[in-house]
């Protein structure tokens, strides 16, 4: 019942850095979305917060999306990566990939979004669902190798 | 997924830590409760009546059994039924009074509510029964595991069939259809001492525990069944 709202916020700060390339508008739209959960009269705790929290937080960077473009994406993003090949030869099969797609390996995979969470966000029932999954890790797994 | 494609993921999807989550976090909190906060709250909503009903039936109980000449171990199977009554008609309290649909305009689902207080009134009545137990066995002559019988399995079976008669019958009938299966199975509990006294005798004891054991699994599946049609229950 109760959510880990430290962890969540990061969780959710990293979704909306993923959708928006822009440090500080990731942390506006993260703390919009928490915003508008503190104040929402018409959430009630139906155990569905986290698709609550990242549906707000996705139609909110929709919304930022619209917006004239204020900020470039930048081109390069700063990290400590393991395997420096590998993770070059990564983003360049993620970026075949359909950005719903993308969108999934990282909900999944990064932010460990629970599958019934997913077949909700995305109206999937949870065996396509696997099977969209797998599919995406076979085609990255088949590139990498 | 091998650890070294997790690694690469997470450094393809890469991003800085949140510089103001900290100043956010300490300005910002939304007050939940956790499961016991939400028991311990709910507890205030449970009527007084229905407490002071549990400590009467369970003193009747008690009465009952040890101030006969004549150890009156039915007893203990025929008022039991009454105390599972109680949970049903307080979980039933909503639809009697017609204000389910309120009951779901509020912040807490109504299963999470639901859920609370029949867990506090179980955990109420189980705590009666560990109580009652030594003292039935103490000044009732009755075998610790037939106490604990006794008392499970008539509340178990009521329980029971009290959910299973509440979801399929709406408002007031379902409650007075509840009422008079306790009823029944208290008549029954009665009924057996007079036509097969050997059921209650230690040697019997197997059949009883397996009518406990049938009534915890109709209980498991009642319950869920219930808290299911609680959430399609649609607030219009």
């Amino acid at each position: 019942m109760a959510l880990d709202i430290e962890e969540h916020y990061e969780k959710i700060y990293r979704y909306c850095f993923y959708r928006l390339h822009d440090q500080e508008l990731a942390e506006d739209v993260t703390q919009e979305t928490f915003l508008r959960w503190f104040a929402s009269d018409t959430y009630r705790n139906q155990g569905q917060l986290l698709q609550y929290l990242y549906t707000v937080a996705r139609n909110l960077c929709a919304d930022e999306f619209r917006r004239p473009a204020s900020q470039p994406i930048p081109e390069d993003i700063p990290s400590e990566e393991a395997d420096p090949l590998l993770s070059i030869a990564l983003r360049t099969e993620l970026d075949k990939l359909n950005g719903e797609d993308r969108e999934l390996v990282m909900l999944r995979y990064i932010n460990e979004v629970p599958m019934g969470v997913l077949c909700k966000l995305y109206g999937q029932s949870r065996f396509s669902l696997y099977r969209r999954i797998k599919h995406i890790l076979k085609v990255l797994g088949d590139a990498l190798e | 997924m091998n650890r070294k494609l997790k690694q690469a993921l997470s450094d393809a999807f890469y991003a800085p830590s949140p510089v103001r989550k900290a100043a956010f976090l300490k300005q910002h909190r939304r007050r939940e409760l956790d499961r016991w906060e939400l028991i311990a709250l709910q507890v205030r909503y449970i009527q007084w009546w229905v407490w002071l009903l549990s400590l009467v039936l369970t003193g009747f109980i008690l009465v009952s059994v040890t101030w006969t000449e004549e150890p009156a171990t039915w007893c203990i199977a025929a008022l039991t039924p009454f105390l599972a009554l109680l949970v049903i008609t307080e979980n039933g309290r909503a639809q009697l009074y017609q204000m389910e649909e309120l009951e779901l305009a509020c912040r807490m689902s109504r299963q999470s509510v639901i859920l609370a207080r029949m867990v506090a009134l179980g955990v109420f009545h189980l705590i009666q029964f560990g109580l009652l137990t030594p003292l039935l066995v103490a000044w009732g002559k009755v075998e610790t595991i037939q106490a604990g019988v006794y008392l499970l399995t008539p509340y178990l079976l009521t329980a029971a069939l009290g959910l299973e008669l509440n979801r399929r019958i709406r408002n007031r009938e379902g409650l007075l259809a509840c009422g008079a299966a306790a009823a029944a199975i208290s008549v029954l509990g009665a009924l057996v001492e007079n036509s097969r006294p050997a059921l209650y005798q230690p040697e019997n004891l197997i059949w009883w525990g397996m009518a406990l054991a049938v009534a915890i699994v109709a209980v498991a599946i009642e319950f869920t069944l219930n808290i299911k049609k609680m959430g399609e229950l649609q607030w219009t």
